[in-house]
């Protein structure tokens, strides 16, 4: 933190933001789990993409996020099922990827902004819990949506209805991100940036 | 974890520079778009799959990244039959494919550290603006590949630990430990770099040497 | 390190001066009037957990400064030259693990060299030196995480040393390290042309060391000789 530099982000951080992404492509390698009350086992690769915004803050969430897209882009298997490539992004789903840049700069402001002000146990989760679900969703979808539409031709309708598939396990998601961001602050509150 | 999708090689698409290739990939993906007709798409398809197949990919590797990617082409496929009519579900269809293919063969035979430098070259107008910093982001490259294997032991310790206790695997009860951890070694790490004269006095005055 | 090559000559030491350093975390003393001039080639610091003495080897290269008094190495303050002063003082962790950043041992070994500002065609051949000097020029192209411990220790020595410092401090080398490492370790600082500090628990480490600090609640409570400062170390502080 002693060292300052021309964009404010000193040696602490970077590091922060390389530490989140390995986070994020680990969650990537591992295989998906299942939680109790859904039946399809979830991967959790996206869950780590709310986690960046939620723990780090808008700066260095969005940050870890574009180091994985940058990754992604120079041809590392960083994404779940050891995907990678330019390819990701010429492809019908890249959208998500550049999607999760965006959104965790999202999650992290409405953390900074607002989570961290609610008081009361209950209500913060639940505020972490909408910040994934605005950012984490929302955001990620509202990109990748158009995205599916431009890069497979579908019409953007369709092209909705079948992005949508993935919202149930998403919401799923958000609830199980919001408790871990509430663990982690507590055992290891760093301050967001 | 294999560090890299790239494939030794010395075949005439490994020689080619990585600014050639993103440019013809790049153009490629305009030129698709630009038409509708299955019998010029097709055989363009056909061309990118020869060109994947011209880098020699190891069979593991191609099924691996193919995979995935001929599942959503299969469901775009359906969807645009369904709904759009067999032809334009033809377009679509060839059209990725041709686009996706090329992109493979590229990933296949450039060097992560080569498109990396292509992309600092890309950006260094932004770079002088102070928007980029490509000497912490080529840092920031580096540590995710040096930690995501450490991570990943991180990641099966807890595992272990729980499973050890009885406990059912509960993502929430996975991450939040191997989170706290990470970031816990980040002080660490970062006094580590710092100790070693980072940053280096000068924004990476870069000469280029292949 | 295999070969009968004569140790290089020693280098002086640089000068280390500590005046009134006064050092707090979230306004817990760790530090307290901390004054000493240190001159000798070999020096020594020992203490209890958590009686500062890990700060104290981070006052030498600027990872922490001082909240009152200065740090001076050959002179130069290390809050106003942070960047000069790291490049003369290496600096060793206690965890391997943690101190080699990058995912390719060469890499690792340039990176320390490239902060120096060495002309980029001049960095492969002091790295491949730096490999060979501790005999572990076969592990150049290894990925890092795939090392075993000694490797490791081995490689984050060989990043520190290929930077030519004029000092080296060590904050706790051995504590993670089986006996065979820990050896490794001790010949290697004896061997060493350059100055070293070195901060531990493990009080065979100091054998034939020029002068050792005993650090105790913030403060020196012993500067001497090591038998010395060893006994004043068991009688006081177990």
């Amino acid at each position: 933190m002693s060292t300052r530099n021309e964009s404010g982000l000193g040696t602490r951080d970077v590091v922060m933001i390389a530490l989140f992404a390995a986070i994020i492509v680990t969650l990537g390698l591992v295989p998906p789990v299942s939680i109790g009350v859904v039946p399809v086992p979830i991967t959790l690769q996206t869950l780590g993409v709310m986690l960046a915004g939620a723990a780090l803050g808008p700066v260095r969430g969005a940050l870890s996020c574009a180091l994985v897209a940058l990754l992604t882009l120079i041809g590392l298997p960083v994404l779940s099922g050891g995907r990678g490539g330019v390819g990701v992004f010429l492809g019908p789903t890249g959208g998500y990827v550049v999607g999760w840049i965006l959104g965790a700069l999202v999650t992290g402001l409405l953390v900074k902004h607002w989570v961290l002000r609610l008081r009361g146990r209950g209500a913060q989760i639940a505020g972490y819990i909408t910040a994934c679900v605005v950012g984490g969703i929302l955001v990620v979808y509202l990109i990748g949506i158009p995205w599916l539409w431009l890069a497979s031709g579908l019409t953007l309708g369709k092209a909705f209805v079948g992005g949508l598939v993935f919202v149930p396990g998403d919401l799923v998601k958000a609830v199980v991100a919001g408790l871990v961001v509430h663990g982690v602050r507590r055992a290891y509150p760093i301050p967001v940036k | 974890m294999n560090l890299s999708l790239y494939v030794r090689g010395n075949t005439p698409l490994h020689r080619l520079p990585a600014s050639v290739k993103f440019g013809v990939l790049f153009a490629s993906g305009i030129a698709l778009f630009l038409t509708d007709r299955v019998l010029v798409l097709g055989p363009a398809a056909a061309v990118g799959a020869g060109l994947l197949l011209s880098v020699r990919p190891p069979a593991t590797a191609l099924r691996r990244q193919l995979t995935g990617l001929l599942i959503t082409l299969a469901v775009i496929f359906a969807a645009a039959a369904l709904f759009e009519g067999v032809h334009t579900a033809f377009v679509v269809l060839f059209r990725l494919l041709a686009l996706l293919l090329l992109a493979l063969a590229v990933t296949f035979s450039t060097r992560a550290a080569d498109l990396l430098e292509f992309f600092e070259r890309l950006t260094a107008p932004l770079a002088r603006l102070g928007v980029a910093n490509p000497a912490k982001i080529s840092l920031g490259v580096s540590l995710v590949l040096r930690f995501v294997p450490e991570v990943h032991r991180g990641y099966l310790e807890i595992r272990e630990a729980q499973a050890a206790r009885g406990l059912r695997a509960n993502p929430a009860a996975l991450v939040v430990p191997l989170i706290v951890r990470t970031l816990k070694s980040a002080d660490a790490i970062a006094d580590a770099i710092d100790a070693r004269c980072y940053p280096p006095p000068h924004p990476t005055g870069r000469e280029t040497t292949p | 390190m295999t070969g009968a090559a004569q140790p290089p000559a020693p280098t002086v030491a640089p000068v280390l001066e500590l005046d009134g350093v006064h050092v707090s975390y979230d306004d817990r003393p760790v530090l307290t009037d901390v004054t000493v001039r240190l001159t000798e080639r070999r020096i020594g610091v020992i203490g209890p957990n958590g009686s500062g003495k890990s700060t104290f080897a981070r006052l030498l290269n600027g990872l922490v400064v001082p909240g009152r008094g200065t740090v001076r190495v050959a002179g130069l303050d290390t809050a106003e030259h942070p960047r000069e002063v790291r490049s003369k003082v290496g600096f060793v962790f206690q965890n391997p693990d943690n101190q080699i950043v990058f995912p390719i041992v060469a890499e690792d070994l340039a990176f320390g060299v490239k902060n120096l500002g060495v002309p980029k065609a001049a960095i492969p051949g002091r790295v491949a030196d730096a490999l060979a000097e501790f005999g572990i020029g076969h592990l150049a192209e290894r990925q890092s995480h795939l090392l075993s411990g000694g490797e490791k220790q081995l490689v984050a020595l060989a990043a520190v040393m290929v930077m030519r410092p004029e000092l080296v401090v060590f904050d706790e080398p051995t504590t993670l390290l089986d006996l065979r490492n820990r050896n490794l370790i001790r010949d290697t600082i004896g061997r060493m042309a350059q100055a070293a500090v070195v901060v531990t628990h493990d009080l065979d480490l100091l054998d034939g060391f020029d002068r050792v600090l005993v650090v105790h609640e913030g403060r020196v409570a012993c500067d001497a000789d090591p038998a010395t400062a060893v006994a004043w170390y068991r009688e006081h502080c177990s």
